[in-house]
């Protein structure tokens, strides 16, 4: 080629303006692709950005509470009186720790029990209560014919939180009483945990346990329900669909954390059955007058009686 | 070449002349001197091979010494008005001598290449540059462009590897039935027939043995096999996301679909949730328990696609676990768990006959979280029956029809009475008819002309498209 070589631009430039040229070139090139690529990953990743962004789960409205108590009232059979003590013994501990109650009542499930005996009405009621409540995490079903004893421990310090819980947790025992051959996880983390539960002596237990919201509770809940298990005839109906389904289905065990007995669900001395350190004691959060609706010689109200009067000191003070 | 071999001497102009008998020798045939490079060696030394040597060293080719073609009669005009940009070792103006070009390239062709060797230009180059690269490019898209766009599907771009197809094989091998060979051939084939479309998009195939074990049959459960099965295949491919299920009696017919965009891509538009939409069980659908929260008493679920966490379709008779999705997720996990239970089972083995599906049915019925997760597609979107199953052929909601694109056929049944290795081959052919490559097509298309003017009549030969 026959052009002059362009004018130097300085003089520090190479002697061999050809090739200086052309790397030159070839800079400018690499320099706008790198442009070029980079402005397109700024873009792809702004977009995906707001794409992601618009999948969020919706944030829970302002005041939501953090726990709902879920009680079943049997509001044809027991007597007002009775009724009004177990509401405000629980109204009592809801507004001093920002809880909220959730009184069911027993004759709203009983179509869809289809006769099975009526303690069944415990799974339908805790899913009601998350229906009605659906931002709140928590939900603590406790058993009518029980009072709680120690108003000032809150749920979250006395058993929710994780360091609590963890140190609560018992691991690898027999998840039901006394020795079945299926284990609680080793390794559960409280994390994981979406089902508290306790056990008696005999069973686990149905009549006091906290339950996550989500989709294991769902999924839970609605296995427990199941026609099938509802219609076999369990001797003791929905306590041993529970002991069953928690010792055949491993994906309900993994959330499964087993408490001791008197975290939550403390007999009173006339139930039997408590478990080995079961019955109630002072400062224990709550006392469960277990078997005295079933039991013919015994009657809830007169049981309640004192243990309500305890509390009604308690809370004066 | 056949004169080669025969054992005497051809008369005329054959491998085997010699000076003697061959008149008019010097016009001798051109090959003999141009594709015999080397000697035969020192006893195979032939008169043209000796003669092809002699003109190699001097330079003149036996043949087309004068007036080879256009280019060397006309090379001084042409080369005169070229401009000349080199000077090389060759004299000016384009003179070649004879002689040193015969030395340079004894063998080379005529006067074409002659042409070119006097234009080394940049021109020149960067043509045969471009030359050499368009026949990269050919090569290269002939005999590597479709496993690239396989590995390409498979790697993690391509989202192959997010599909793993679990195919059944020997079903109750071994135990219940002896298999002949047409049991063997379905087999053969079907898996055949999977490998084919696996590979072709890039997805796993899990091919897995349904030998009927004592440990399923012991507690009436036979057919949850397939559970543990599942369960097995998702632990192997960690990374995979949906699971397709295939019984062993269906032939996918269009390999051309993948379930990217058959199927998931637009999986809010082809399935639908509200089993009302068909309902041959009658279920009552949405649930209705005051008790239950939006999600669960809605008939769509959430309405969002992504929820769906298992794609089946409806035959006939209900649910149809011939040809299903199910997605790796916590969802999969419990249904999976709670699909076979002791406690309902007892209670049912006698009437469900159909083992895990009629299990399946009922937990749909009367289990609201799973309803909420479950997305159907319309029959033959995945699962079209031949006739024969679920009536005999003429639902056009049920059963495959020709040239309409079906993209599978689940020979449902067809164990039952019915002859399956001849309803896959029947299948089996028409796929291979319509999925053939254009090439096949146009070769078949000049055997259909070249038969229909010399009167050949083919009869499996029927008219296509």
């Amino acid at each position: 080629m026959q052009f002059a070589l362009p004018p130097r631009r300085n003089l520090d430039a190479p002697l061999h303006g050809r090739s200086s040229r052309l790397s030159l070139q070839r800079r400018k090139q690499l320099k706008a692709a790198a442009i070029l690529g980079f402005a397109l990953l700024v873009i792809y990743f702004l977009l995906s950005q707001l794409f992601y962004s618009s999948t969020g789960t919706p944030a829970a409205p302002a005041g939501t509470p953090s726990l709902v108590i879920v009680t079943v009232l049997d509001r044809a059979r027991w007597s007002r009186d009775y009724i009004q003590r177990i509401t405000k013994n629980r109204d009592d501990y809801a507004k001093r720790h920002g809880y909220t109650n959730f009184f069911a009542n027993l004759t709203d499930y009983e179509p869809t029990l289809d006769n099975a005996p009526r303690s069944w009405s415990v799974v339908p009621a805790v899913r009601h209560a998350m229906a009605s409540h659906p931002h709140s995490k928590y939900f603590f079903y406790l058993d009518a014919h029980a009072l709680i004893m120690n108003p000032s421990k809150s749920l979250e310090s006395h058993l929710l939180q994780r360091s609590h819980l963890d140190s609560l947790m018992l691991k690898d025992v027999p998840v039901v009483p006394p020795d079945s051959i299926i284990k609680t996880f080793s390794h559960l983390q409280p994390q994981d945990v979406d089902l508290i539960l306790t056990a008696d002596n005999e069973d686990l237990s149905s009549g006091c346990f906290v339950i996550r919201q989500g989709d294991f509770a769902q999924t839970f809940l609605d296995i427990w329900f199941d026609p099938l298990y509802r219609g076999y005839n369990f001797a003791k109906a929905e306590v041993h669909a529970l002991d069953h389904i928690v010792q055949w289905h491993p994906t309900i065990l993994a959330r499964l954390a087993l408490v001791p007995q008197r975290t939550i669900n403390a007999y009173s001395k006339d139930s039997s059955g408590a478990g080995v350190d079961g019955n109630y004691k002072d400062g224990d959060l709550v006392i469960r007058l277990f078997g005295c609706d079933t039991d013919t010689k015994r009657s809830c109200e007169k049981e309640m009686e004192p243990y309500y009067r305890l509390w009604s000191k308690t809370i004066e003070k | 070449m056949s004169l080669s071999r025969s054992p005497s001497p051809h008369p005329v102009g054959g491998g085997w002349s010699s000076p003697g008998l061959t008149p008019g020798s010097g016009t001798s045939t051109p090959h003999s001197g141009f594709l015999s490079p080397n000697p035969l060696g020192p006893s195979g030394i032939s008169w043209a091979t000796a003669k092809a040597k002699s003109d190699e060293v001097r330079g003149y080719p036996s043949f087309s010494t004068r007036n080879n073609g256009f280019f060397s009669r006309s090379k001084r005009q042409i080369s005169a008005t070229l401009p000349s940009f080199r000077v090389s070792s060759r004299l000016p103006n384009g003179y070649i001598d004879k002689d040193e070009f015969g030395r340079a390239r004894p063998f080379s062709t005529g006067g074409g290449w002659r042409f070119f060797c006097f234009g080394r230009t940049m021109l020149r180059r960067r043509r045969l540059r471009f030359l050499l690269a368009l026949i990269l490019v050919v090569v290269g898209y002939t005999f590597f462009w479709t496993s690239f766009i396989e590995h390409y599907r498979r790697s993690s771009f391509g989202g192959g590897s997010k599909f793993v197809i679990i195919l059944e094989s020997n079903v109750e091998g071994g135990v219940m039935e002896l298999k002949g060979a047409r049991e063997w051939a379905v087999e053969r084939n079907s898996v055949k027939n999977k490998q084919r479309y696996a590979q072709q998009w890039g997805y796993e195939l899990e091919v897995v043995n349904m030998l009927a074990k004592k440990r399923y049959s012991h507690e009436w459960r036979e057919s949850w096999e397939k559970v543990d099965i599942i369960r097995e295949t998702m632990r192997k491919y960690p990374n995979a996301e949906w699971f397709w299920w295939v019984d062993l009696n269906t032939w996918i017919m269009e390999y051309s679909y993948s379930l990217q965009d058959h199927i998931f891509n637009r999986l809010g538009e082809v399935a639908y949730r509200d089993i009302n939409v068909y309902n041959p069980l009658n279920i009552s659908h949405p649930p209705t328990g005051a008790y239950l929260d939006d999600v669960s008493r809605s008939p769509v679920g959430n309405g969002d696609p992504s929820s769906i966490q298992m794609v089946l379709s409806q035959d006939c008779g209900g649910f149809s676990l011939g040809s299903f999705f199910l997605r790796r997720s916590v969802w999969t996990e419990r249904l999976l768990d709670i699909w076979w239970d002791p406690v309902m089972y007892e209670q049912k083995h006698m009437e469900w006959e159909h083992k895990e599906q009629d299990a399946l049915e009922y937990l749909y019925t009367n289990e609201p979280w799973i309803r909420s997760h479950v997305g159907f597609l319309p029959q033959r979107h995945m699962n079209s029956y031949p006739p024969g199953a679920c009536g005999d052929g003429n639902n056009p909601d049920i059963h495959f029809v020709e040239g309409d694109g079906d993209f599978m056929v689940n020979m449902a049944g067809c164990n039952l009475g019915r002859d399956c290795w001849a309803e896959l081959y029947g299948y089996r052919e028409y796929s291979n008819r319509i999925n053939r490559t254009w090439r096949e097509r146009m070769q078949d298309q000049a055997k259909e002309l070249y038969d229909k003017f010399f009167g050949k009549k083919k009869e499996e030969e029927t008219p296509q498209e």
